[in-house]
Formats: C-alpha cells, sequence, structure tokens
C-alpha cells in the first residue's frame, strides 16, 4: 500500500491541493496559497502564548535539574553500581527516533516524488531540527564531568591527545552533529524561497527577520535552478543519514557485550522504531497543528492517512523484530541473553515491557481500520501511545538488560529519581519551545513547493484541455 | 638628556628606591611543608619510611608495620618478623588507622565542672587531679583508706601499661584484686575451663599447620576467635592441596569461618554441648576401639554426664561418623566455644546474672572442658592445641569480678576509679545498671580515646596516646614480647595514660615508684624481656635500635605439660545434671550471637568496618537481627522489615533479614549489635518473642547471594583436582551450556595464542601483571577489602549511599549462598553444609588483555599499558560510564559525588594515590603505584624486578594467602604455576576477555 502511494502520482487522490473552483485564476490560487499560509501566524493568540510559557518554564525545571546534577554529582540520578545509563540515555535515544522522519519524509519521499509529502514535510523537517537539538544535549548532560564535552570531539591540542575512533560514543557525536548539520541546512535551504515571498509581504522587524532566512533571494531563473539542483543534493546527500543516523546510535548497545545489547539485530530494529516514533510524533505534532493554524484544506485527511500507513509499516517491521531477539535468544539455549530478555518481559519493569508491546504493536494495528485511521481523535490516540511505547521500549533496553549483567551478585535496580524526570520534561520544554516558535514565526507549510504544485496541476489542466 | 627629563642622578635614584622596594617585598616568606634547612631525620618527600609496632586492636597481639609519608601513618600491615601476623593483618587491624585519625577523638584533657566537661589545659587537669588525691587522702578514710578505696578497670594490658597501673595502685596501697581486667571479648568459658582441669586460667594456642581435621564448635576462627590472622593462616596453608584439613562446624548458624567448612552439623541453639560431649564419650567408650587413649580415659568417662545427643538434631550416627573421622585423621584440632556458642544453654539453671553475657555460664565452660577432653583423648595437647604459652601477665579477670566492681560502686564503698580503656557503661547489658552504678563513684578517671558512654560520666577525662603513637611493649603471650614504638607525633593535645600515672605518682610521692618517664621504663623492661628470650648484647644503641627495627622479640617456646587433674573434672562435671539435652526455648526463639570480621553493627566502629558489607549477609551500616525461612513463614516476617524483639530484660527493634543457613529455633544478631545490649540480661538462654512491626526497614544489603546457576565461584571435588598441571582441565561443575573451548591459561612464553579472535592480543614486552585467586584458601575475611581502602583512598560514602549501591569498592567479595536444590530455595533450610553451596568470590578487576572497557571509552581514559594493565587516567574520563556497563565484572566505579574525608581522617589518604573527583571513573589497576614503585627501584639498581618485589595491598595483607601476584610472563613464578594448576580457570570464559587473574576451584570433598 505504502510502497505504491510515492510511485503513483497520477493517483487522483494521493494530490495535494486547495480545493478550489477551476474558474479561479492562476495567479489568485498562489495568492490565496500565500495568504493561507502567512495568515497562520496571526491564528496562534494568548493560547499559544501560554504554551510558550509553560515550554518555557519547563526548560527552567530541566536547567535546574541538571544544575543539581553539575554541582553535586550523578548522586541526584537513580544510577548506580550495576546501572549506568538510565533515563538520560533513554530520552537521548528517544529523541533521536523523533528527529528520524523528518529527514525521511522531506528526502526520501522527495526522490520518491511522494507529492503528498508537500503538505507536511515543513513541520516534519523543523521537527527533525529540533529533535536532534534535544536529542544532542543529553550525551553532554549524561555525562559525569560535561565541562568536558568536547574531549569526545578531535580539536588539535598541544598535548595531542586524540579520540578513539572505536568508541561508538564517537561515532555518536560525529552521527549527530553530521545529521544535525544536514537536516539544518535542508530546512533553511527549503525554507528560502518562502523567506522570501513573508519578506517582501511584511514590514519592519519582521521584514529584516525573513531577510536573513531569504539569504537574498530574488526569484530569478539561475536562482531557482540553483535551488532545485541544491535541493536534490541535500536530499541525496540526507537519506544515507536516515539509515546511519540511527544505526549508530543502535551501536552504542550492540558493540557492547552486555546480554539484551549485544546483538546484530539492533541497526534495522532501530532504524524501524526511529521511523515508528517519528512519523507518530509528526502525526501527533500535524492533528493539533492544522486546526490551530486553520491550515485542513492543506493538510488534509489524505496526508495523515498516508502517515498512518507508514505507522503500520514500522509497526509490524518492529514486532518482527522483537520476535527475532526472542527466538534468537532461545537458540542460543541457557544463556545470559535469554535470562535478560525473561527478565524483561517477567522483572520489576515487566509492566512497561507489555505496555511497550501493547503501544507498539497491537493499538498500531488499529490503523488499518479505515474509520480509526480517518479520524483525528482515533489518530491521536494510536499516535500519543506509539510515542509512550517507544519511550517505553528504550528504557527496557537501556534498564533491564544493565540491571541483570553477568555477575548475579550485582543484580540490581534502577529507579528514576526527581532529577532525571526533570530533565526528561526539561527535554520536552525545550523542544516545544523552539517548535512553537517555529509555528509563530516561519511559514509552517511550504509556500513555494505548493505553488509548484498547484501551478503544475494548472499546467497538466491545460495541456489536457490543449489535447482535447 | 634633559628632553626626558631624566638626569643621571634621578636615574641612580631611581634604581635605588625600586632595589629597595623588591628588597621588602611585601609578600611572606613562603612556607615549606618539609624545611630545607634542617629536614627532620630520615624524612626524604616521596620516601614512605616504615615503623615496626604492635597492634592494639584485639587481644591477639599482631605485630604491624606501619607505613608513614611526611610524618604521617597512611597504612598498617602486618609485621613479616612477627610469628603471629606473620605479614598479614585483619580488617580491624587496618581500621586502627581511622581510629587513629577518627574526627571524633578527644583533643585535650576534660575536666567535669559542675555537670559539664570543660575542656582544660594538662598542668590544669594534673594540678586538680593531684589535688582531688590529696583531698581524698584527707578524707574520712584518711592515707589507709585511700589505698582500699580507689580502683581500676581496664582492658587487658600485658605489658608496661599494666605494670605502670599496678605499680600505682601498689603506691597507693591497694591490693592486687583492686586491678580488675575488663575484656568483654574474652574466651572466658575456655580459661575457666583450662583452670578447672590443667590448673592454670589460660587460653591454648593454637596451631593447625599439623592439623588434618578441625572441629569447630561454633569457634570463629578465622574471624574474632583467639588469633585469626594467625589460624587462618595456618589452616589454610595446607589447603589447596589434596589431603587438605577438612573443618567440621557445629553450630546454629553458618558464619563466615563455617562458610569454609567442609562439613556442617547443624545443631539447634546450645546444641553444641550435646554434640561435643556426645562425641567425647564415642572418643572414651571402649566399645569403639579407638586406640591410643590416655590412660585416664575411662577413670574420665566415668565422671561425664549421660547425653541425649539427638535433642541436638544431630543423629548419633553422624557424631560417630566424625568421631571415626577424628580418630582417622591425626593429629586434629576441636576448637571451641566461640562467641556464637557463649552465653548459650543455661540447662542447670545457674546461668543467671548478667555476667553470664560475659560469657561465664557454666555451660559455655562445660562445652569448653569437653572440646578440651576431647582433645587431650586425642592427643592433640602440646601438638595442635598448646598449653602453657599463654601470656603471663594480666589475665582479664573473671567476669564476675567487673559485676562486683559496680556492685561495689553502687554501695558506694569506692572512693576512686580509674578506667582505663575500657567502656563497662556501653558494653554491659543494661541490667547490669553500671552506668547508675558508676554515678555514685565520687572520683571517676577516664582514660580512653573517645569521649564514649564511660567517659561521659567521668570527672577526669584523659585523653590517651593512641598505639601508633606511643612506645610500650605487649607480651601476648608466653617467650614473645612485641615492642611499640610511635610511629608519628601525636595528634592531639594527648598524654599517654601510664605516663600520667607515673606524673601523678610522683605528685604524690607514692612511694615504689622509682621511674619517672614511662618511655624510659617501656625502653628498660622490653629490653629486658628480650634478655630473657635470648636477645643478647642489647647494651649498644645499635642493638636496641635494631630490636626495635625488628618490632618483635621471640624465642622458639616450648608447650607446658599439663597433666589432667581428675578433681577438676569431677568438680566441674558435678556442676551439671546428670543427663545433657539441648536446651529448648519455650514459645520463643533462642537468641543467638554471631560474630562478624568487620563491624557493620557497631556505632562507634570506624567508617571502613561499618561500610564494607559483611561477608555472608552483605549488610553495612546497620545492625539486624536474623530469622531463618521456616521462622520467618511462621511468624509473616518479610525480608527487610523491622521486627521487634521482646526477652524478659527488654524489647529492641531491629530490620529483620532472612538467612537460609540460620537454625529455625534461633534468632541471630550479630555480637556488636547495640540492641543486645538491651536484649541480654537476667538470663541468657531467655526466649525471645518476635513480632512484626509492619514498618519496612532499608537496610544496606550489597549484592545478591546468589550465582543463579553460572559457574562463577567454582569448586572441584577432591578426587578429580589432580595435583600436576593437566591439558584439559574440567573445573566446570555445571554440565553443558557452559563448555566452552578452554583457553590454556599460562598464557606466558607464546603470547599470541589469539584465541580465536581477529584482532591479536596486545604485546607485553617486559612483563604481564598477574594474580592467581585461590578459592579454597580464600576465607572470605575482607581484609583486602580494608587493605585496598587504605591503600587507594577509597572513600566511605554512608548508609545512604550504601542503599542506593553506590559504594566505592574496588575490591568486593561476593558470596553466594545456595541450597543445592535450587527449587525449594526460601523454604527448605539445608541441614548439611554439602547442601548449601556456599562460596565466597574475590572479584576485582581482571585486567582483562581483550577488555571490553577499553575500546568503547571515547577519550581513551582507560587503555592498556605495555604491562597488561587496563589503566585508568582519571584526568581524562569525562564520565560516559560506558566502560562499567561494558565490563562483564562489573569491577568499575564512578564517582557519583565529591567525597569529603572529614578532618583529619584526609591525614591517612596515600599520596601516592590521586584523588577523584565527582563524575569518574575508578578502578583496580594491581596498585600500579606499587608496582611503579618497584620498577624504578629495579631500574636504579640495573636489574629487573624479581617475583615478590611487587604485592598490591590486597595480596599483602591475606592472612590465608589466597592471593599470588607476578609476572606470568616468568613461567617460574609462583603465579604463573598457579595460572596452570588444574584448578586453575578464568571468569566468564565465555566472553573471551582474556583476564589477567586466574581462579583456583575450591577442592570439595571427594570421599562422599
Amino acid at each position: 500500500m505504502i510502497a505504491e502511494t510515492p510511485a503513483a502520482p497520477s493517483h487522483p487522490e494521493a494530490h495535494a491541493t486547495i480545493a478550489m473552483p477551476t474558474a479561479v485564476p492562476i495567479a489568485v490560487q498562489m495568492a490565496e496559497i500565500e495568504d493561507t499560509v502567512h495568515a497562520t501566524q496571526g491564528h496562534l493568540g494568548p493560547g499559544w502564548l501560554l504554551l510558550l510559557a509553560a515550554a518555557a518554564a519547563c526548560i527552567g525545571i530541566g536547567a535546574y535539574s541538571w544544575s543539581l546534577i553539575i554541582r553535586f554529582g550523578m548522586q541526584y540520578t537513580g544510577l548506580n553500581r550495576p546501572v549506568g545509563w538510565g533515563v538520560l540515555i533513554t530520552d537521548f535515544v528517544f529523541w533521536v527516533g523523533i528527529a528520524h522522519s523528518g529527514t525521511l519524509i522531506s528526502a526520501v519521499l522527495f526522490l520518491f516524488r511522494a507529492r503528498f509529502r508537500t503538505a507536511v514535510y515543513r513541520a516534519a523537517e523543523a521537527m527533525t531540527v529540533f529533535g536532534v537539538m534535544t536529542a544532542g544535549l543529553f550525551p553532554i548532560i549524561h555525562l559525569g564531568r560535561p565541562w568536558y564535552a568536547f574531549w569526545i570531539l578531535p580539536y588539535p591540542n598541544q598535548r595531542t591527545l586524540q579520540i578513539n575512533y572505536r568508541s561508538p560514543l564517537v561515532w555518536d557525536a560525529f552521527a549527530i552533529s553530521t545529521y544535525f548539520c544536514v537536516s539544518l541546512m535542508f530546512l533553511l535551504a527549503g525554507l528560502m524561497p518562502d523567506a522570501a515571498a513573508l519578506r517582501d509581504r511584511t514590514q519592519g522587524l519582521r521584514r529584516r527577520f525573513y531577510a536573513v532566512f531569504a539569504m537574498g533571494w530574488r526569484g530569478t531563473a539561475e536562482e531557482w535552478r540553483h535551488h532545485g539542483r541544491a535541493y536534490l543534493f541535500f536530499a541525496a546527500f540526507a537519506t544515507p543519514l536516515v539509515i546511519s543516523v540511527h544505526s549508530v546510535v543502535s551501536w552504542d548497545f550492540a558493540v557492547s557485550i552486555v546480554p539484551g545489547w549485544h546483538s546484530t539485530l539492533f541497526p534495522p530494529y532501530f532504524v524501524a522504531g526511529a521511523i515508528l516514533s517519528g512519523v507518530a510524533m509528526v502525526i501527533t505534532l500535524l492533528v493539533p497543528i492544522r486546526r490551530a493554524l486553520k491550515l485542513t484544506a492543506i493538510i488534509t485527511m489524505k496526508h495523515l492517512d498516508l502517515l498512518s500507513r507508514l505507522v503500520i509499516l514500522t509497526s509490524l517491521i518492529l514486532t518482527f523484530s522483537y520476535s527475532t531477539e526472542f527466538i534468537l535468544a532461545l537458540r542460543a539455549g541457557h544463556s545470559p541473553e535469554l535470562e535478560t530478555l525473561l527478565y524483561r518481559a517477567t522483572g520489576a519493569f515487566a509492566p512497561f515491557f507489555w505496555t511497550m508491546v501493547v503501544c507498539n504493536c497491537l493499538l498500531p494495528m488499529l490503523l488499518f481500520f479505515p474509520r480509526v485511521r480517518g479520524s483525528q481523535a482515533g489518530l491521536l490516540f494510536v499516535c500519543i501511545f506509539v510515542n509512550v511505547g517507544m519511550w517505553l521500549e528504550r528504557f527496557n533496553i537501556v534498564v533491564s538488560s544493565l540491571e541483570h549483567n553477568r555477575i548475579p551478585f550485582d543484580w540490581g535496580s534502577y529507579h528514576p529519581r526527581l532529577a532525571e524526570l526533570g530533565i526528561t520534561l526539561g527535554s520536552f520544554g525545550w523542544f516545544f519551545f523552539w517548535f512553537l516558535l517555529f509555528l509563530r514565526l516561519l511559514p509552517s507549510v511550504s509556500i513555494a513547493e505548493l505553488k509548484e504544485e498547484t501551478a503544475g496541476e494548472h499546467v497538466e489542466k491545460n495541456e489536457v484541455a490543449h489535447a482535447a | 638628556m634633559s628632553e626626558s627629563g631624566i638626569n643621571r642622578r634621578f636615574f641612580l635614584k631611581l634604581l635605588g628606591a625600586t632595589g629597595a622596594a623588591a628588597g621588602c617585598s611585601p609578600l611572606h616568606a613562603p612556607e615549606k611543608l618539609i624545611p630545607l634547612l634542617n629536614p627532620p631525620e630520615n624524612l626524604v618527600p616521596g620516601k614512605p619510611l616504615f615503623y615496626r609496632t604492635a597492634c592494639r586492636a584485639c587481644a591477639a597481639g599482631c605485630g604491624v608495620t606501619a607505613r608513614t609519608r611526611e610524618g604521617r601513618v597512611i597504612k598498617l600491615e602486618g609485621n613479616p618478623d612477627d610469628p603471629i601476623s606473620g605479614g598479614a593483618l585483619c580488617a580491624k587491624g587496618q581500621a586502627e588507622l581511622q581510629t587513629l585519625y577518627s574526627p571524633t577523638r578527644l583533643r585535650g584533657p576534660l575536666v567535669r565542672k559542675g555537670s559539664v566537661l570543660v575542656p582544660v589545659s594538662w598542668p590544669e587537669a594534673m594540678q586538680l587531679l593531684q589535688e582531688s588525691f590529696v583531698k581524698l587522702r584527707a578524707g574520712p578514710r584518711g592515707p589507709e583508706g585511700l589505698g582500699l578505696g580507689v580502683r581500676l578497670l581496664t582492658r587487658c594490658e600485658p605489658g608496661s601499661a599494666g605494670a605502670v597501673q599496678r605499680l600505682f595502685l601498689t603506691g597507693l596501697g591497694a591490693k592486687a584484686v583492686q586491678r580488675v581486667v575488663y575484656e568483654p571479648r574474652d574466651l572466658a568459658p575456655l580459661r575457666a575451663a583450662n583452670a578447672a582441669l590443667f590448673g592454670a586460667a589460660e587460653l591454648p594456642v593454637i596451631d593447625l599447620t599439623r592439623a588434618r581435621s578441625v572441629v569447630s564448635f561454633g569457634a570463629d576462627f578465622l574471624e574474632t576467635w583467639l588469633s585469626p590472622v594467625e589460624l587462618a593462616r595456618s589452616f589454610m596453608g595446607g589447603r589447596g592441596a589434596s589431603d587438605r584439613a577438612r573443618l567440621t562446624w557445629v553450630g546454629p548458624r553458618l558464619s563466615m569461618t563455617s562458610a569454609n567448612a567442609d562439613s556442617w552439623l547443624r545443631v539447634g541453639p546450645g546444641g553444641e554441648l550435646p554434640v561435643a560431649l556426645a562425641l567425647l564419650r564415642f572418643l572414651l567408650e571402649p566399645a569403639n576401639g579407638v586406640t591410643g587413649l590416655p590412660a585416664e580415659a575411662p577413670a574420665i568417662l566415668a565422671l561425664l554426664p549421660q547425653v541425649d545427643a539427638a535433642s541436638s538434631g544431630v543423629s548419633m550416627e553422624e557424631i560417630a561418623k566424625l568421631g571415626r573421622e577424628l580418630v582417622a585423621r591425626r593429629p586434629s584440632a576441636l576448637l571451641g566455644p566461640g562467641v556464637l556458642a557463649t552465653g548459650m544453654g543455661s540447662g542447670s539453671g545457674s546461668g543467671s546474672g548478667p555476667g553470664s553475657t560475659l560469657g561465664g555460664t557454666p555451660d559455655a565452660t562445660a562445652l569448653a572442658a569437653v572440646v578440651q577432653l576431647a582433645n587431650w583423648a586425642l592427643g592433640n595437647l602440646g601438638t595442635t592445641v598448646k598449653l602453657g604459652l599463654g601470656s603471663e601477665e594480666d589475665a582479664p579477670s573473671p567476669p564476675a569480678e567487673t559485676l562486683a566492681l559496680l556492685e561495689q560502686a553502687r554501695r558506694g564503698e569506692i572512693s576512686a576509679l580509674v578506667v582505663h580503656r575500657a567502656d563497662p557503661v556501653g558494653t554491659l547489658p543494661l541490667s547490669a545498671g553500671a552506668e547508675e552504678a558508676l554515678r555514685r563513684v565520687p572520683l571517676l578517671i577516664y582514660f580512653g580515646e573517645q569521649l564514649d558512654e564511660t567517659a561521659k560520666l567521668a570527672h577526669f577525662v584523659l585523653p590517651d596516646h593512641h598505639a601508633l603513637e606511643s612506645f610500650g611493649d605487649v607480651s601476648p603471650r608466653r617467650g614473645m614480647v612485641q615492642l611499640q614504638q610511635p610511629a608519628m607525633t601525636p595528634l592531639w593535645d594527648t598524654k599517654p595514660a601510664s605516663q600520667v600515672l607515673l606524673d601523678l605518682s610522683a605528685a604524690l610521692a607514692l612511694p615504689g615508684v622509682a621511674e619517672k618517664d614511662f618511655h624510659e621504663l617501656a625502653r628498660k623492661r622490653s629490653l629486658a624481656a628480650a634478655a630473657t628470650l635470648g636477645f643478647a648484647q642489647l647494651e649498644s644503641v645499635q642493638a636496641q635500635r635494631d630490636l626495635l627495627a625488628r618490632g618483635t622479640a621471640f624465642a622458639k617456646t616450648e608447650p607446658l605439660p599439663r597433666p589432667l587433674r581428675l578433681a577438676g573434672v569431677a568438680q566441674l562435671f558435678a556442676r551439671l545434671p546428670t543427663k545433657i539435652a539441648a536446651p529448648s526455648a519455650q514459645g520463643g526463639l533462642s537468641l543467638v550471637r554471631f560474630p562478624t570480621t568487620l563491624a557493620a553493627s557497631d556505632p562507634a566502629a570506624p567508617g571502613w568496618l561499618r561500610e564494607i558489607p559483611d561477608a555472608l549477609t552483605g549488610v553495612s551500616w546497620s545492625s539486624w537481627a536474623e530469622l531463618s525461612p521456616a521462622a520467618a513463614l511462621r511468624l509473616g516476617v518479610r525480608d527487610g522489615e523491622w521486627i521487634s524483639l521482646s526477652t524478659s530484660a527488654g524489647t529492641a527493634e531491629l530490620p529483620a533479614l532472612i538467612n537460609s543457613t540460620l537454625h529455625d529455633a534461633a534468632v541471630a544478631l550479630p555480637h556488636d549489635a547495640p540492641e543486645l545490649r538491651v536484649l541480654e540480661g537476667a538470663a541468657v538462654q531467655a526466649s525471645v518473642q518476635v513480632s512484626r512491626t509492619g514498618r519496612a526497614a532499608a537496610l544496606p544489603v550489597t549484592g545478591r547471594a546468589s550465582q543463579e546457576g553460572r559457574p562463577l565461584a567454582r569448586s572441584v571435588p577432591d578426587a578429580e583436582a589432580h595435583p600436576h598441571p593437566h591439558p584439559h582441565p574440567h573445573p566446570h561443575e555445571e554440565g553443558p551450556g557452559h563448555d566452552h573451548p578452554h583457553q590454556q591459561p599460562g598464557r606466558g612464553a607464546p603470547e599470541h595464542e589469539s584465541g580465536g579472535s581477529l584482532i591479536p592480543l596486545h604485546e607485553h614486552p617486559n612483563h604481564r601483571w598477574a594474580m592467581s585467586i585461590d578459592l579454597d584458601r580464600c576465607t572470605g575475611c575482607q581484609a583486602c577489602v580494608v587493605a585496598c581502602y587504605a591503600e587507594n583512598n577509597l572513600p566511605v560514602v554512608g548508609p545512604q549511599a550504601a542503599r542506593d549501591g553506590r559504594t566505592m569498592a574496588w575490591l568486593r567479595i561476593q558470596r553466594s549462598i545456595e541450597p543445592k536444590a535450587a527449587a525449594q530455595a526460601s523454604l527448605v533450610s539445608p541441614s548439611r553444609v554439602e547442601e548449601t553451596r556456599i562460596a565466597v568470590l574475590p572479584s576485582l578487576c581482571q585486567q582483562c588483555d581483550a577488555a571490553p572497557c577499553e575500546p568503547v571509552c571515547p577519550t581513551y581514559a582507560t587503555y592498556h599499558t605495555a604491562e597488561g594493565l587496563n589503566a585508568q587516567v582519571y584526568n581524562r574520563c569525562i564520565g560516559t560510564r560506558y566502560c562499567a556497563n561494558n565490563c562483564p565484572y562489573d569491577a568499575r566505579v564512578f564517582n557519583w559525588q565529591d567525597h569529603v574525608f572529614e578532618e583529619p581522617l584526609q591525614l591517612q589518604l596515600n599520596p601516592d594515590v590521586s584523588a577523584r573527583s565527582k563524575g569518574v571513573m575508578e578502578k583496580c589497576t594491581f596498585c600500579v603505584q606499587r608496582i611503579r614503585l618497584a620498577e624504578h627501584t629495579a631500574k636504579d639498581e640495573r636489574r629487573s624486578v624479581r617475583e615478590g618485589e611487587v604485592t598490591p595491598a590486597c595480596v599483602q595483607t591475606c592472612p590465608a594467602q589466597a592471593l599470588v601476584f607476578g609476572d606470568s610472563k616468568d613461567l617460574a613464578q609462583r603465579v604463573s604455576v598457579n595460572q596452570r594448576d588444574a584448578r586453575a580457570y578464568r571468569l566468564l570464559e565465555e566472553v573471551n576477555t582474556q583476564p589477567a587473574i586466574a581462579y583456583l576451584a575450591r577442592r570439595t570433598r571427594g570421599d562422599e
């Protein structure tokens, strides 16, 4: 289903268009698109301000929690002798996962010419950038000595100290920073013509603000040609990153020899999980946004429907991965791996495990029903729980494996403490703070690409008319 | 020149002024830690100085070596020249350092003014003290009464300190009885039994080197009993070999000592006496045909009471089997009773009175007598159990004397009481009424280090030097004197108690006290003692110095023949009922006390002893009460909740701990639990009522006592273990599934056999430091853990961090106590040790060749050295904790916080080991600072490091010599030989980490 969608641009349902009487001249249609997108910012009233304030407050809580850890050490976490990683690493993997689908939607679907992406990709891309910005904080936050975080980078120094290129954490640093740079460039490149359009419609401070993002865009044919090439190039460059980033993150675990982590299955399993959580997050955000920004005409239920099919696919891949993990462990016989997996399913965090199974494997199956897929409430319900489930999945992998390492004498337990939960809350605050600002300040739907599409349809229609 | 405004004259003025100003720099003179002009003698910064002295932590009297740096003691180790310690030192002995640097130590004399103790200067204190005595002399009793009314309560001081006390009392005109030697941990029943049987109230000296069979009746001889370091060495010395000494444990609970037993006769509380008696009867019974019995055997048999052995829960067949083993495997040694067995059974009803908790019950004495008689019958006296070697000085007084002293105090008959390092108020049961009694003493003079319960009542609190700050001498046994010398200048404004007594004697012009200076007195006395031991030519100063540098003087001393006194035997057994049976606690559980090598329960103990978890329960920082699973089930008590214990003496609340090795009829408390003082009282064998309180307790317990069937601490049956190296050893007990291709351990010569790995192993051009750990020898005493704390500046983190699993130990003793049939683990108590798999596993960084911690560190904070160590560069660590996650041995320790060493504990820190801040990972590196020291010394002398030159702190202090360290590249070294032993295996071979530590599987007796 999902595979054929991008390959079938002629399918009339797959087109994103604004329902317009054909009599309206094309120039007016273009202006309407610009107006609709520009007007979105006006729809954000006191509610938006309240949300922004709440997000800022959450950042404050997170910052205070981290300050406790910086000042008094990691004793403010629930970590201990066997469990060296906990909620903070869970958050890291979770946010990298969230950051995943943006690039998938904007780059991979762009290359596949899946036209339904046009309406949703800007928001997804912004989500990606802010997701990476959030995720990138955690490797620093979780350090015992965060003030030396830069030691993980290969900077020239007088002592000629090298970093250890064998360490997955170094790979992480490269992968995350590369991904951040590329997705930021990609976002900015796509934004350029839109920012120019808005620049030309506004005055004063706003105009200067958009001017920065427009980067002197004038709309000449030469510029469009360069832009088109650059955009394609970035899309091609970002596509392998979709696979690599989360594969590298999974190597943090797979490269180690901890039972429950040490598995060749991890890279594809993590990528699928990341896409699942990313797409679910996109849907979770789009459903309220399209209403709040009055974009229901641009981001239609059809778009959400197609995204939800992606959720079904990745959920099935994930279910397959879960089963494979157990089957491989069972084949190994009586082994620490199997004991760790059994502990995951029956131990202290068994409720988490089974909640995860319900959220990630069973609930998405509801989306097979068009009625669920077609209702905003149904979508929101499933996708929020998928996000919960995906967070729990990472938590289960990180914590339960460490709790049951190879020496039973040291088997322990981990209970997150307030500071860790505060930082988690802070990370949501941080993410939404930027996202809310984005909604207010930048076009959350790509004006240029919508126009391009509308124009394309216009040309198509004209051609049909001429032929007739 | 004039254009610039400066002429020659002005220039010279300026020059002079600036020169003068520079000369009068406002910076104050730099302070030097060690002045370069006139530095203290022998003090070279960075070089340790060693002083030999004596350990005063218990009555064993080990000699110790104090390592000092820049004038401060930083580590205690055994004195290798001393036959008692043999170079090793137990956990408590090492923790003496923390008593020296205790933050709560008294820092100057205190004198009671009104109701409060006020700090005063020494001259003032001495003045007031003298006035008090002058007043006493002028009092109603007059000069005659002064001597009579003054009494002295002291800890055992078999040396000059005791001599000064006696001089002082004699000078006052007192009689010898007025000095009471108070030792709450003294083995009084054994002393009393020896007095009755052999006419000498002494403790035997036990030598287990030749013993082939050892039976312990609750005697924790590897923990606290008699002389644990010496006994561990002599008992464990023969272990590891195929014909090793067998240990049978008789008692209601498995203690650490019994974890090393081969079989366990699981008796009920107080069941030791019936078993011992039945055993003795079996040996003496002519029908059993035991050969080589002394001639008096029939006469003794006639005197013995009848016995109901079955009442103890052990069948007669088992006792007979033990008897046959003892007859076959001579010489043997029967040891007992210990703390566990003392204070038991009051079948005769005469065991009442608080004194019984001091170990004076007739039953305990009878048990000691039966044990000694069995030794006598088996011909062990003089070979393994040596009499006539006990200290000739200062035998602890019978417990009744302490109680009599308190009674006198209560009646107001004592006009002045000198207390020397004894805390009757804080250690006697509350029912003894020590506090109330001592309040009535009009003049209470206290010598000690801490403001303990007794000191709080005193009128004069006169702080004594710590043993490491003072001169002295100790004669722990006949034919031996340990010389004590200060290893550093005193920390605080303290004064040796003996010097105070000498000064006071001089001020009061007491007759017979000639010597004014205690140092001089101790020196003369110890030299005289050494001279009698055959140390001639001690006149020269150099000879005296050499003796002091040796720290000990002893001569080969033969035990004295002690003929058995039939009359004494008759008298002793006459007090017992005619038929002995194990007591039954009516309607409750019996209180059992058990010893601990550390002191988790003792609030006054130093931090190391409180924080390092108990070897068999894992508890730290708290006292606790143990129940058997069946008893807990019956009472509805869950593990780790507060329970209320009540006896006729009082009620106390303790956290419960379920111990599957405890007898169902017992409730067990560690012997230093303060709650025992409440619970013990009128009658010892009081049944204890246990009830739930319903409140959950957060008992800090480290680790889980289970291996979950994984082959970590392995054992091999005796028959299978071959003494010669064997190409394919099978030390695995467990069946298939763990049957991995065995890596031949001795990877010395062909360095790269790659072990099936794509990546070549490391080159070790010079050394490959390695260790072997013999599980057959390791007792679990934790001396190595304390040594590691001391050597490597490990912080004490406190009870909350211990609960959170954040203790900082680099070396830990991992325990596992599992019934062999693991299914019914929680409900069925095993009845014999064979049915319980009990093992201790010293666990430290394995210094892997293919270390999982190394590749994951992003900053190279951990890396592989050319000598095979997994080094950790603290300064380069950013705290990702990935290495700890990836370590399959959980050997890495993270600094969860910045650690504070409370003043003046920081003086103990080893300057050779860097401090670690919060957020940094740390770990064992085989004491790399010691390796470097040895390598540098060797380099200076243009040679390579020799075997035995490097000993990590844990290896150095191991009393059982279970740990062996060396260079595995040299195939001749002991460690290499051990690594190729048939019993050798590596921990978690399946992860192919190529560890540098080989464990030698424990042997289990193979005849059953």
